[in-house]
């Protein structure tokens, strides 16, 4: 363990690239005063798989590696739809997803929002409607804001997240 | 001789099914009136996941089966719909009534039943596991997916390769580059050409970068599923890292439609640094997550995989390098020429599969050295012809295993088998004599994908 206290003094904190650095502190900063206004500190996110290749779930992961560090803002991701504000869905709700995503957000007391993550949920992905796929989402659920990208990096799904919240009122 | 994969398909008159081994094929004829065969589940119990697959596909039916539930198909799926049937046109199905399904269950006194999924705590994929519990000892698991069927096999029918190409490349985004692979051999063959050696060496190290990105990530999650954050955040850091090298070398954090029969520049002289430092930080990582007890006494003895039950059930990859089986489908002359080794473990528990993991990670970076380098090679591809082609490619998971039909230049069936479908019906064998709170961290030392499974 010693070594490992000796590595972590004497390589400090790892930042960022120049560019992406200055990006992210912007987008970070936001973030983390309109959910401390608006969240009372914390906006809780349940994210529910209908159905997805797995590497949208692999970006929101990503979310909290130290590089984006999302927690440090105040955006969870929980582990129960109850203690949640926001649904955030990717896949492309499946017939045997859809009625186990109706259950989740009727779980999640209200006020609350769905965020859909991917190009998959809004049928933009190249797969097409067959007897397995319920999606578009939008036919099954009221939609609040859409995060482009197969998958979005994790930049934009941060980007979203803060137009959302920017919106919110 | 080992059991790989049984699968079915349509003919003009007839059902055929094939069942495929590592040293034979056998292929057989049924009528379509009265579609019976027998099981070979009481040989190879891994292959009952594909029969009852078969019979919700197809109608077919297994005589002497241990297992006859549906598989795909759940509580809701209307009763009597074959959808892999050529009759079968359906764009959308209405969920008829709620037929409840029997979960495997073990009764006594004091036993009781804990369900988990589809949805869980954390960001995962949807599946479902059924414990039978005496107090926190799990008696019995029941792995029960297919959640995320999105009929991927219905929905590539009757397109052209090329057309297929988007949607093969997002079955397992995890694993999105091995399927590509599996792709561009089934095009080579279906084309009669030859890969040229410079393009095998970029896709070959497009393959190991993959690999080590979900390597590292393991590295991380495992050890957090036993409490250890500061490992996640540790090999998380190096995981994103990896992943930009990806980004920077396709254009794709994950590579998708990386696997395009050229080859593109690379910056060498950077990529070649990277490796050095990532060399470095692993070898560091080992060091140090070696020296810590309290881990180490969570990961050995926990979940154990013995050597005649990872035989018996034909499993693959990482999960059979970690119970003693030296099966990798890199051992072949291309890879061994550039310093491949393979990874083996033999006490078959989460320690091992740790371990083979590390291995392979370090064994990556030193195949990746040798693969790279400068070159602008393309290949033009000639028009396909028509036939059977099966290909086969290691992914950082296991063994997978893809079979395309082509008819007139379109496909007429696909079928893929991820390594997944094979070990998730081994995953129950390594609960015995563990507590449920462990099932997570012997659950993500397997790592297998739930899209892959499920198509
Ligand atoms: S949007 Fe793209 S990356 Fe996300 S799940 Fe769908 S196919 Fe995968």
């Amino acid at each position: 363990m010693i070594k490992f206290w000796n590595k972590r003094v004497q390589e400090g904190i790892v930042t960022e690239s120049k560019e992406l650095e200055s990006e992210l502190t912007v987008i970070k900063k936001e973030i983390q005063e309109r959910v401390t206004k608006k969240f009372a500190g914390s906006l809780a996110i349940r994210m529910v798989d209908s159905g997805s290749c797995n590497a949208c779930e692999a970006e929101c992961n990503a979310l909290s590696n130290p590089y984006y560090d999302l927690e440090r803002l105040g955006i969870y991701f929980v582990a129960s739809p109850r203690h949640a504000d926001v649904m955030l869905l990717s896949g492309l709700l499946t017939f045997n997803m859809t009625p186990h995503a109706k259950d989740a957000y009727a779980q999640i007391p209200a006020p609350k929002w769905i965020i859909t993550l991917g190009d998959c949920p809004v049928m933009q992905a190249p797969f097409e409607k067959n007897y397995a796929i319920n999606a578009p989402v939008g036919e099954h659920f009221h939609v609040t804001h859409h995060i482009a990208g197969c998958p979005p990096n994790p930049l934009e799904i941060m980007q979203v997240f803060l137009e959302f919240i920017r919106k919110i009122s | 001789m080992r059991f790989i994969a049984r699968y079915a398909k349509e003919l003009e008159e007839n059902f055929e099914v094939i069942t495929l081994y590592d040293e034979r094929i056998d292929k057989e004829l049924l009528s379509k009136e009265k579609p019976i065969t027998q099981t070979l589940s009481r040989k190879y119990p891994v292959a009952i996941w594909f029969e009852r697959k078969m019979h919700d596909d197809f109608g077919i039916v297994f005589h002497d089966a241990f297992d006859t539930r549906p598989l795909v198909h759940q509580e809701r799926f209307p009763q009597g719909l074959h959808p892999l049937l050529r009759a079968f046109n359906q764009v959308h199905l209405d969920a008829s009534k709620y037929l409840p399904y029997k979960y495997e269950a073990i009764d006594g006194d004091g036993v009781f039943q804990v369900a988990v999924g589809p949805i869980h705590a954390g960001i995962i994929e949807p599946g479902h596991f059924q414990f039978s519990q005496a107090g926190e000892a799990i008696l019995h698991l029941e792995v029960r997916h297919f959640y995320k069927n999105r009929g991927i096999e219905k929905m590539l029918e009757g397109k052209t390769l090329q057309e297929a190409k988007p949607i093969i490349e997002r079955i397992s985004g995890n694993e999105t580059l091995a399927y590509q692979i599996c792709y561009r051999d089934i095009y080579l063959q279906a084309s009669q050409q030859e890969l040229p050696l410079a393009i095998a060496k970029r896709n070959a190290l497009l393959l190991e970068l993959e690999r080590i990105i979900h390597h590292l990530t393991d590295l991380g999650f495992i050890p957090n599923d036993a409490g250890f954050g500061a490992a996640l955040t540790f090999a998380s850091r190096l995981a994103e890292d990896a992943r930009r090298k990806l980004q920077e070398l396709t254009g794709h954090r994950f590579g998708f439609g990386a696997i395009d029969f050229k080859n593109h520049s690379i910056d060498t002289l950077s990529f070649k640094a990277w490796l050095h430092a990532l060399q470095k930080d692993v070898l560091y990582f080992q060091e140090w997550i070696t020296d810590i007890p309290s881990l180490w006494d969570r990961f050995d003895t926990t979940g154990i995989l013995s050597f005649d039950e990872a035989i018996k059930y034909n499993v693959l990859g990482v999960v059979a390098r970690a119970s003693g089986i030296s099966q990798d489908r890199r051992l072949n002359k291309f890879y061994i020429e550039h310093g491949f080794k393979m990874a083996s473990e033999t006490s078959g528990d989460v320690a091992a599969r740790f371990k083979v993991r590390l291995q392979e990670i370090i064994n990556s970076i030193e195949m990746m050295h040798n693969f790279l380098q400068e070159d602008t090679t393309s290949l033009s591809l000639e028009s396909v012809k028509d036939g059977e082609y099966m290909s086969f490619v290691e992914s950082s998971i296991g063994e997978l295993f893809m079979t395309i039909d082509i008819k007139e230049g379109v496909i007429e069936r696909f079928y893929v088998r991820d390594p997944s479908f094979i070990n998730w019906q081994a995953l129950h064998l390594m609960m015995q004599g563990n507590i449920i709170a462990d099932f997570p961290l012997i659950n993500k030392s397997c790592d297998l994908s739930y899209a892959g499974n499920d198509l």
